[in-house]
């Protein structure tokens, strides 16, 4: 479903991504982790078609990324950035209705609220539906998010999520809600999930398959029962083998 | 016989001139104009004028259609004036342009710069309001105020150094340079403008006031006043090390009467000179 | 300054608690400003009754005040009003700051430049270009402005507002140093003529400006409308809105360039008004909240109703002569931004 051969990406004459390959199913729950710098976010974003790769493509649905238009990519993927920050005032409906834009034409229609609630329902938000969106706690706001991109693929299949620390904020109940939904759609709608995450147990518990990055490489890659081990954690992260906690 | 019917000519015309003119209502952009209508005798005609308008009293107290740069159309149309008489500097244009488009008549003069100016508005107003025999007699005192003017400084064999300066609030004083009013009248009066290589109005450095060192401040009566008086005044940067301030010589006079270039600025330019002098 | 986000929105309890229909918010404010311009027809220096207006039971010279006159100023500061507003606006959800206003990016500036330019290099115009040089100038000036910013954010190749906003602020300063150096070397009466244009008027309106006004202001209004949306969405970061399928890239140069449309010939016929960009579009989100798509509208008839209101004040209240409309706009609205700021906050508590 999402392919990569061979990514290479740098910027300023720094290599930040080097040979990355990856192969993504449908179905899977497939998550990135390294340590910070690693360049987990920068291969987010060449996965997601916001960066173009200095070298290597990426395939999404066997064709490469740039062969879609903003449009057709919008109903194909969505993405969960780490941090979204609001100087306006908006209330937590209208921001989750905002997943919507491209789909209706950026028509506000009764039908993109109604997806819109439905997404809340699923991140345990539609109680704070008239609230303004700055009034949140980041964890609220993180679900918010995660119903925005909900919505924006309501009614797809076959399509890729795409999280950047969606669990940073949340708390052990929500993470396991965020990772139930994931775990859904996945089976039920055929999505793949690709997921960044720093909770290594979380990671190694709730996903299918992992890469780990170190400085722009693959350290490792494989089912994620397996690949996350002691051994492959001390090694990646330089820690002791005795802090190792999975 | 001739002479008979000339005079009963003269008779009706003088009639049919004034029935052509009742008492038209005027209105007056600029001080030195209004001034000079007052001189001719035919304030009572004027129904406005503008914020520069202050002299005579009587024309401080008619209804005012504000700076006469930023005049409004509406504002002296419910004057009803018959006729505007304003200088070149009246404005915005787009508001004259209106005004003359409702079919009021608007006559435009020089903003006079030197008694030349002066001169050719007395003669000008005489002529639009019909009392030329009165221009006549104004522009007669006017010249002669002139001559006496040329007597004195004829004789006299020193010309004393003098620093015109302006205020507009807080902001830092401005000296006159040459092609100002200022200048003009300095130099009519006797005097030397100190700042004279610049030209217009400039910011004043405190090193170019010490290097001027000029004899006397030459000010506006309500700069001053803003200003704080004469020792506000010597406390402005560079004034204090000034011949001026050692001799505390400052020279305040109103604005209209010192820089407006009306039928008072040859008696104006006259006292100047007399307070220039009156130390010898 | 790019970083300010201390201002934290709270709308009303009060207004949250009931469905807001735009639709009727729409309505509400174009009857507050019918309403408005029917008192502003019908008050001024010369005395003409509303009665005689509607029933148009008028003598030549009222009528000709009010045709050529009182109509065109009325119209002008709702059109310029409309503009102020919706520019504002645009740009602050274009920069994602509630400070941004068209002054902030230099449009302003330079147009004040290319009008002290005309005052003091060129000199006085006459004829037909006399009574429009300076309006003309301005336009230009603010066209040229946007122009360079959007050729300069895109010089480091990556097209962003940041860049857009860093370039805009230098290209300010150095309009206001053009500006500067061009009074410093005027002359007295250059000096006042800049003075008065600077401070902003609606004096000496006449047809052809409102009308030129008119045919690019309803266009842009109708455009940014349209990106309502796309503006929102714009909100969540670039990055985001790329992610939802907003071509953000021509969404940023369109908004900058129908912005700078409106302000420019704004500019061009009223000279600067401040406060109406900045504070309206705050007040509108205040009230209804941050959608574009009732903002942008919104915006224009509230710019629109308190240009006029201050406007009306200003050319009645010291008749026959006139406040600068700038002041006035300041007086009134400013108490009342205020009075909402602390409203908000008791309610917020």
């Amino acid at each position: 479903m999402l392919k990569a051969d061979n990514l290479n990406f740098s910027i300023h004459g720094k290599t930040i991504l080097d040979r990355v390959s990856l192969e993504v199913k449908s179905g899977e729950i497939f998550a990135i982790l390294g340590p910070n710098g690693a360049g987990k976010s920068t291969l987010m974003k060449c996965l997601s078609g916001y960066e173009k790769p200095t070298d290597g493509d990426v395939f999404l649905m066997g064709k490469t990324s740039p062969s879609y238009s903003l449009t057709d990519l919008a109903s194909k993927r969505a993405v969960l950035t780490q941090s979204v920050s609001i100087n306006f005032p908006f209330t937590t409906l209208e921001v989750a209705a905002m997943g919507r834009g491209q789909i209706s034409g950026f028509g506000q229609k009764e039908r993109d609220f109604e997806i819109a609630r439905e997404a809340m329902r699923l991140t345990e938000v539609s109680h704070l539906e008239k609230r303004l969106i700055s009034t949140l706690s980041g964890g609220e706001q993180q679900r918010v998010h995660m119903a925005r991109i909900l919505a924006q693929l309501w009614d797809q299949q076959d399509c890729v999520l795409f999280l950047d620390e969606p669990t940073s904020a949340l708390d052990l109940k929500h993470q396991f809600m965020l990772f139930d939904i994931c775990r859904t759609l996945v089976s039920q709608k055929n999505y793949a999930v690709v997921v960044i995450l720093h909770d290594l147990q979380l990671a190694k518990r709730m996903t299918d398959k992992a890469l780990l990055l170190d400085t722009g490489r693959t350290f490792a890659a494989g089912p994620s029962a397996d690949v996350i081990n002691v051994d492959t954690i001390s090694a990646l992260y330089d820690i002791n083998r005795s802090q190792v906690m999975l | 016989m001739k002479f008979i019917l000339t005079t009963i000519f003269l008779i009706l015309s003088i009639n049919v001139s004034h029935a052509h003119q009742p008492d038209r209502r005027i209105v007056s952009i600029g001080g030195a104009l209004t001034e000079t209508i007052y001189a001719l005798g035919l304030g009572y005609r004027l129904v406005g004028s503008d914020t520069t308008s202050y002299f005579p009293p009587s024309a401080a107290s008619l209804p005012k259609t504000g700076y006469q740069r930023a005049l409004s159309v509406e504002g002296v149309l419910s004057l009803k004036p018959d006729l505007i008489i304003a200088t070149e500097d009246a404005g915005p244009p787009s508001v004259m342009k209106q005004i003359s488009s409702t079919g009021v008549q608007i006559n435009r003069l020089k903003s006079a710069k030197s008694m030349k100016d002066t001169r050719e508005n007395i003669f000008a107003l005489g002529k639009i309001l019909n009392v030329n025999a009165s221009a006549k007699t104004l522009v007669g005192k006017f010249d002669a105020a002139l001559e006496q003017l040329k007597a004195t400084t004829s004789v006299q064999t020193k010309k004393p150094k003098i620093l015109f300066i302006m205020s507009h609030g807080s902001s830092t004083p401005m000296a006159a340079g040459s092609e100002t009013s200022a200048n003009s009248i300095i130099e009519i009066a006797g005097g030397i403008n100190v700042a004279n290589a610049y030209t217009g109005y400039k910011p004043l450095s405190p090193e170019a006031v010490v290097k001027f060192s000029p004899e006397f401040i030459l000010i506006t009566s309500r700069t001053l006043k803003q200003i704080g008086g004469n020792e506000a005044l010597f406390k402005l940067p560079g004034l204090a090390l000034t011949p001026a301030a050692k001799s505390g010589n400052v020279i305040d006079m109103d604005g209209l009467l010192l820089l407006g270039f009306g039928p008072r600025s040859a008696a104006a330019a006259l006292e100047l000179n007399k307070r220039l002098n009156a130390d010898d | 300054m790019l970083m300010i986000r201390t201002v934290k929105w709270r709308r009303f309890s009060l207004l949250r608690q009931r469905e807001q229909n735009p639709f009727v918010i729409l309505v509400c404010l174009s009857l507050i400003l019918s309403l408005i311009v029917l008192i502003a027809t019908s008050i001024g220096a010369i005395s003409i009754s509303l009665r005689d207006i509607l029933f148009f039971d008028l003598s030549e010279f009222d009528q000709t005040i009010l045709l050529s006159i009182r109509l065109p100023r009325v119209l002008l500061a709702v059109v310029v009003g409309a503009a102020l507003g919706i520019s504002g606006a645009a740009m602050q959800g274009l920069f994602r700051n509630p400070l941004a206003d068209p002054g902030l990016i230099g449009i302003t500036g330079g147009a004040a430049l290319a009008v002290s330019c005309m005052i003091v290099v060129i000199g006085p115009a006459y004829g037909f270009l006399g009574l429009y040089s300076l309006g003309i100038a301005a336009f230009v000036g603010g066209m040229i402005t946007s122009l360079v910013i959007l050729r300069m954010s895109r010089l480091t190749g990556v097209f962003s507002v940041t860049h857009m906003l860093l370039a805009g602020i230098a290209i300010n300063a150095l309009t206001f140093a053009g500006t500067g150096f061009l009074t410093f070397i005027s002359d007295d009466q250059q000096l006042r003529a800049l003075t008065f244009w600077t401070m902003g008027s609606l004096g000496g309106a006449m047809w052809e400006p409102v009308l030129v006004c008119l045919s690019i202001i309803l266009p842009s209004m109708w455009f940014l409308t349209k990106k309502a949306r796309e503006l929102n969405v714009l909100l969540l970061g670039e990055e985001n809105a790329a992610y939802i399928g907003v071509d953000t890239h021509k969404l940023k140069r369109s908004i900058i360039l129908t912005s700078a449309l409106c302000v420019g010939a704004a500019v061009a016929v009223s000279g600067i008004i401040g406060f109406i960009g900045l504070v309206i579009p705050h007040l509108i989100r205040l009230l209804f909240g941050a959608d574009h798509k009732l903002l942008i509208p919104a915006s224009a008839l509230l710019g629109a109703a308190l240009l006029l209101f201050a406007d009306t004040i200003a050319r009645t209240i010291v008749a026959p002569s006139e406040m600068p409309v700038g002041v006035l706009t300041s007086l009134v609205g400013g108490p009342f931004f205020l009075w909402l700021l602390i409203k908000q906050n008791s309610n917020g508590n």
